[in-house]
């Protein structure tokens, strides 16, 4: 009986044609597709607007006469790349910028979550882990405009202190060598405090039982931190790790248009800030076309380096980017 | 037993030393540029203002906002104006297409959630999206700090994970009461949101305040500058100090540039640090809910 029942139920519904049932659902849910429009305009205009305007990449274009009429000249822009002698120079600046941040930055909030974690005054603790976030949400001008005080030549403190133990004074600011490592100290202050966040969040998941069996066998400090607080965010460690070698390419381009300077370009300039400076900052013509062309080639191997490293965090954990 | 409790908390010692220590460090270049804005300008300019401040006076801030020359009220203004709408623009819009996201009557959701995730991972990158917003009439028109912004794929996920996680039973009981699909959205759902909109606004007007690449871009016109805009010309070009920031003494102590400079960092800081005490419980819960693509 109730078999019948369930086949006539199936009969009854007669799958209609696709453009029928997308007629029905939009006449029966109208009122969540008005809500969805503002959200695909934005999609639209100012998301797939952009990608679709790429295509200057294989153009010469002119702003006189846009997208339509500018003539396509292939791969022209991309051959020049090839052939430009500076562009090795920008891959390197790069690259370099990028390995530093893994490698030097990366183990920073790590290191300090660990330590963090053995406070066990709470106030303390939350003063401390909200003294290190503040940073994060302070502009790159405001956190630039900072170091250009701290380290000026003539008043900063830290030349006062260089003076102070009889050395002389450094003009930070334009010297080459100077500028990997003050983009480096700025990033590991502006951003270590973030990550803490998403550590000490692992952390206090632990179960604590853990500590109290090690502490029957006698454990001491370190050992508890080595072998139950650092396996236990290792899943997180990962996670981070993947994100950062993903944006390995995402240099933080506010950060370098405010610290350089031409007398450091040797050092700083890198692809993000020369296609800045293609665009916007140039005399004569800007060069749309070609800046557009190098920045492609940057976004598809950043795009790609995301795609594995999304496969490669759903892959070791739990956990996926998007 | 008892040297072995010495012994932690020896550790503890040092480590909560260690540690304030990092934090003030962390904290001091803030106050370090609130120092020198209040010393007197001639301990600096012979530089003989250290770690503290020497022959504080005040004046200082009332004489850089007061100054039109230096255009930091202007500057002060403007973000202000831009942050609170682009907030609303950016918190409302994203809410509400998170919240059609969210339901499962909306059979093309994973398409256009998807749409949002590409664009978001392919980035078009500067000259491409200038080209299309100038086309669009967003050059030296101050709503680019608001409208392209609306939607920040990461705060949109974000958004619709957390709606995603509420019962949806809620809806099916309204349903059944009569009420429409915005009625729920605005009587059922939208009271249990206010966390994850505070979130959302929170990052929203960090993010809106702090910019400083789009405005330099599209904001040529001087009237339209925010605040990052005039720190930058005020602090990290010199070529405009002499004819700007002369010395002047107010009642026997004399402010110069470096005072000057200073202060100006401190008021373009200053509405960050002050909210931040308050709102900081909403950046770690938004950063717990959507640690994603940095």
């Amino acid at each position: 009986m109730s078999a019948k029942k369930n086949k006539t139920a199936v009969q009854a519904v007669p799958k209609k044609p696709l453009g029928e049932r997308i007629k029905k659902d939009i006449k029966k849910n109208y009122l969540l597709y008005i809500m969805l429009i503002p959200g695909l305009l934005v999609l639209v205009l100012f998301k797939f607007g952009p990608v679709g305007a790429m295509v200057i990449a294989f153009q010469k274009f002119s702003a006189f006469k846009g997208i339509s009429g500018s003539p396509w000249v292939g791969l022209d822009q991309f051959r020049r790349i090839v052939k430009d002698p500076y562009m090795l120079k920008l891959v390197k600046n790069t690259v370099i910028l990028a390995v530093l941040s893994v490698v030097v930055v990366f183990p920073v909030p790590i290191i300090f979550s660990l330590f963090l974690n053995e406070v066990r005054n709470r106030r303390i603790r939350s003063t401390v882990q909200s003294a290190s976030f503040l940073p994060y949400f302070i502009s790159s001008a405001v956190m630039v405009s900072i170091l250009y005080t701290l380290v000026s030549p003539s008043y900063g403190l830290v030349n006062k202190i260089i003076e102070f133990f009889g050395g002389k004074s450094i003009f930070f600011m334009a010297e080459p060598g100077w500028f990997r490592p003050l983009y480096i100290i700025l990033q590991i202050w502006q951003t270590f405090g973030y990550s803490t966040v998403i550590y000490i969040a692992a952390m206090m998941a632990i179960d604590t039982e853990q500590y109290e069996a090690a502490d029957m066998d006698g454990a001491n400090r370190w050992q508890k931190m080595w072998y139950i607080t650092l396996p236990s965010i290792s899943s997180s460690v990962i996670v981070m790790l993947i994100i950062s070698i993903g944006n390995i390419f995402s240099v933080d381009l506010d950060r370098i248009l405010l610290m350089y300077n031409s007398s450091v370009y040797e050092t700083a300039d890198v692809i993000q800030s020369y296609v800045y400076r293609i665009a916007f900052d140039s005399a004569g013509f800007p060069d749309y076309s070609y800046g557009t062309a190098v920045n492609m080639l940057k976004s598809v191997i950043a795009f790609i380096l995301v795609i594995i490293a999304n496969k490669l965090a759903a892959k070791y954990s739990e956990t996926r980017l998007f | 037993m008892m040297k072995h409790k010495k012994k932690i908390d020896l550790f503890e010692i040092i480590n909560d030393t260690i540690l304030i220590l990092i934090a003030v460090i962390c904290v001091y270049p803030f106050l370090y540029e609130v120092f020198i804005a209040i010393s007197d300008g001639r301990y600096l300019a012979a530089g003989q203002v250290t770690f503290f401040p020497k022959g504080t006076n005040l004046e200082v801030f009332k004489y850089v906002l007061n100054n039109p020359k230096l255009n930091i009220t202007l500057g002060m203004r403007n973000s202000f104006l831009y942050t609170l709408f682009g907030t609303i623009v950016g918190v409302v819009t994203t809410y509400i297409t998170a919240y059609a996201l969210s339901r499962p009557q909306v059979k093309s959701r994973f398409l256009i959630m998807g749409l949002f995730t590409l664009t978001w991972v392919f980035e078009a990158g500067l000259i491409p999206t200038y080209i299309i917003l100038s086309k669009l009439g967003y050059v030296d028109n101050p709503l680019v700090m608001i409208i392209p912004g609306a939607i920040n794929t990461q705060y949109l996920i974000i958004c619709k994970t957390y709606l995603e996680g509420l019962p949806y039973e809620l809806e099916d009981a309204a349903m059944v009461d009569g009420a429409n699909q915005f009625q729920v959205l605005t009587n059922v759902y939208l009271p249990i949101s206010k966390s994850i909109l505070a979130t959302i606004g929170t990052f929203y007007a960090v993010g809106i305040w702090n910019q400083y690449l789009t405005p330099q871009i599209y904001l040529k016109k001087s009237e339209y500058k925010v605040i990052q805009q005039i720190l930058r010309t005020l602090v990290l070009s010199s070529s405009t100090d002499g004819e700007t920031m002369q010395t002047i003494n107010i009642n026997g102590f004399a402010l110069n540039q470096y005072n000057m400079k200073a202060a100006a960092i401190v008021i373009a800081m200053a509405p960050i640090i002050l909210v931040y005490p308050f709102v900081q419980k909403y950046f770690k819960s938004g950063i717990l809910i959507g640690s994603v693509k940095g």
